[in-house]
């Protein structure tokens, strides 16, 4: 297990430097002087830039100004935005935590739903709920996110009235801002209308999070579905039967966590896709997070910003990857002292 | 009285709209006590049977039979569910491959313990719960693994293919089975880890007067470690006697092959002379002969080959071919 952990360590640790490298590199790509898109200081005087250049080694050689770079980002320093002129960092810690409350909520729902619905499936195999399903699933993946969202909002916010159309809480309710995530911020706050801003947070996070739900969903139905057939085909299936346990038995005793072993190995795969989505349903109902402002920044050659953003995000996605290889390990003993290229 | 009395049983799949009969009337019987030997090539139908038997065939699979006894019991008459009942009460099968047949995920210790008969323990459900554990231990000392701690705790890819298949043999004692139908239990197995296995399942026979139908495509291992023999061919009956029986006298064409492949029997012949063999191989279940199937290999073939013969009974020694070698004895 120690040298599963150091090798999970040691692919962060190259991964990060690689995208440090694209990250720092971009400054020289995008047009306009290289050292103003690294820090965002577009009005400097000059001898405010002869700091800066001071700072970021920007005279010297380019593995000294890559380092000088790496420094900055550990002291938390991104630069500060082109657009706004506040610094990256603060932005992202504000916005980041509604992105992974809104994400983390649709990967759950996501597979809380997607995954029981694959498995009964494939039980059910060639039967008229196999067939349902897949078609159900075929038509949910084949939805344009967008478009899904805007038809939510015009359902269950303008007809129907049930859920609000936009914002992470309403403008009534006053959270201060502790870990970023809503829902935690709410339970830590001493209001005493604690319950009713949760249940207003609660509503709020329902629609977009089932709208960036459903195309994942529709991909854990069949990755639950394929992975359940292998496995309800295997010797060991078969072994547990001639055992004389009862179909239940074997689902639940043996199937279901063979099946969930290799639905898991593709949740970090899948979550990226699913932060993609994230980005767009953020747009459409005016969610406060990264996604929204990688996007506006891009529109507003926020160059810093979507430096800054794309670290985060990738960060963020790749941290995920990994602890869902270590979930995955936790559940397969196989997977745990595994040589090396096996 | 007989313990399992099986005559003409067929298993059949239907690809398309065309039947394929991969197992063609084939009758068993078995005694109380008996260490019984199936033999036959690959892909000759003895583990199909053999999963019949037991019910865990896959739905495409069709089973039929004249007649299924279970110690007197008619189970063609019983519903599937008491018929499931009975069988998994009474009969245990051991598969080839072991390892693949344990869960990879779950250890030793809990299939272990889940193959243990809630009518063995006694209790309330935290008492049955030790019990169990102390039931898996007895059960691995029974099939002589002494390690038991270790064994529990491991997952089935920590252990060899031998263990494995120990582990096997210790889930199905677990519901201290009349029958124990043993597929090919030693299959991808070194020779020290087959005697084992082996001596294994004949002191159980002895024992505890289990029953043991031993499943092989290896005459030689059966001639030692069995009382009688059924040879099987292609899905079919072939013949059906006491081991010497099959190797002395053979009625049957194939059987005489059979027993003239092997090495044992090479012992006999001259130095450097050629292993006889049956021309050809064994067809494959998209092109059977119709008739008797080993028709277009065997050395006695005729015309009346065409048609299925019928199992003759020389005093428990049963063939099925129409020109039988037993008068050439």
């Amino acid at each position: 297990m120690l040298v599963f952990t150091l090798r999970r360590l040691n692919l962060f640790i190259f991964t990060f430097i690689m995208l440090t490298a694209l990250s720092f590199s971009l400054s020289f790509l995008f047009p306009g002087d290289a050292l103003t898109n690294l820090t965002g200081q577009i009005n400097a005087s000059p001898e405010q830039r002869a700091l800066l250049a001071e700072e970021y080694q920007y005279n010297s050689h380019i593995i000294k100004q890559y380092w000088a770079y790496l420094t900055h980002l550990f002291d938390g320093d991104f630069g500060i935005s082109i657009a706004s002129h506040l610094p990256i960092s603060s932005e992202i810690m504000n916005l980041l935590p509604a992105t992974i409350e809104l994400s983390v909520v649709a990967l759950f729902i996501a597979m809380a739903i997607g995954i029981p619905i694959g498995f009964l499936a494939a039980i059910n195999h060639e039967k008229i709920p196999d067939q349902a399903i897949l078609f159900v699933s075929m038509l949910g993946y084949s939805i344009p996110i967008f478009w899904l969202g805007l038809l939510a909002i015009l359902i269950f916010s303008i007809q129907l009235g049930w859920l609000p159309s936009a914002g992470r809480i309403s403008l009534v309710y006053e959270i201060k801002h502790i870990t970023g995530i809503q829902f935690f911020d709410i339970l830590l706050s001493d209001s005493e209308y604690k319950w009713q801003a949760f249940q207003n947070a609660t509503l709020h996070i329902i629609m977009p999070a089932s709208v960036v739900a459903i195309a994942p969903m529709t991909i854990f139905i069949r990755l639950a579905r394929t992975s359940m057939l292998e496995v309800l085909d295997s010797s060991y299936i078969t072994a547990a039967k001639a055992k004389g346990l009862t179909f239940w038995q074997i689902i639940y005793r043996h199937a279901i966590r063979n099946s969930l072993v290799n639905v898991i190995r593709h949740v970090g795969l899948q979550f990226a896709n699913l932060v993609t989505l994230a980005m767009v349903t953020e747009v459409i109902f005016s969610w406060p997070g990264i996604g929204r402002w990688l996007i506006e920044s891009i529109f507003q050659r926020d160059y810093t910003a979507i430096q800054g953003g794309l670290l985060a995000l990738s960060s963020f996605i790749f941290i995920v990857h990994i602890l869902t290889d270590f979930i995955y390990a936790a559940l397969n003993p196989l997977a745990r002292d595994r040589k090396h290229g096996a | 009285m007989n313990l399992l009395d099986i005559r003409n049983l067929s298993i059949v799949m239907l690809s398309g709209n065309k039947k394929i009969v991969a197992v063609d009337r084939v009758s068993l019987v078995m005694k109380e006590g008996e260490l019984r030997g199936l033999v036959g090539e690959s892909g000759s139908g003895k583990s199909l049977l053999a999963q019949a038997i037991i019910g865990v065939l896959d739905e495409k699979w069709i089973v039929d039979a004249d007649r299924f006894h279970w110690r007197g019991n008619d189970l063609m008459r019983l519903s599937i569910a008491e018929r499931k009942k009975i069988i998994s009460k009474d009969i245990a099968m051991i598969f080839q491959e072991p390892m693949s047949c344990l869960d990879p995920t779950t250890t030793i210790g809990e299939q272990l313990e889940e193959a243990v008969d809630d009518k063995q323990l006694t209790g309330f459900f935290w008492q049955k719960k030790k019990q169990r554990k102390l039931a898996a231990i007895t059960l691995l000392h029974k099939v002589g693994i002494k390690k038991h701690t270790e064994c529990t705790r491991s997952y089935p890819h920590q252990l060899t293919e031998a263990l494995c298949q120990r582990v096997m043999i210790a889930m199905a004692l677990a519901r201290r089975p009349i029958l124990l139908i043993a597929d090919e239990p030693t299959a991808a197995m070194e020779s020290t880890n087959q005697g084992q296995i082996f001596r294994l399942l004949a002191s159980l026979n002895q024992l505890k007067n289990m029953s043991v139908l031993l499943i092989s495509h290896d005459l030689e291992n059966m001639a030692h470690w069995t009382k009688r023999i059924t040879v099987m061919y292609s899905g079919q009956f072939v013949e059906a006697g006491t081991t010497e029986q099959i190797f002395t006298t053979p009625f049957h064409p194939y059987t005489k092959a059979l027993v003239e492949s092997t090495s044992h029997a090479s012992l006999t012949l001259e130095p450097k002379s050629k292993l006889s063999a049956l021309p050809g191989s064994i067809p494959i279940l998209q092109h059977l002969p119709i008739g008797c199937r080993l028709g277009p290999r065997c050395p006695r073939a005729q015309q009346a080959c065409v048609n299925a013969p019928k199992a003759k009974n020389y005093h428990g020694h049963i063939v099925s071919c129409h020109y039988s070698l037993k008068d050439t004895y």
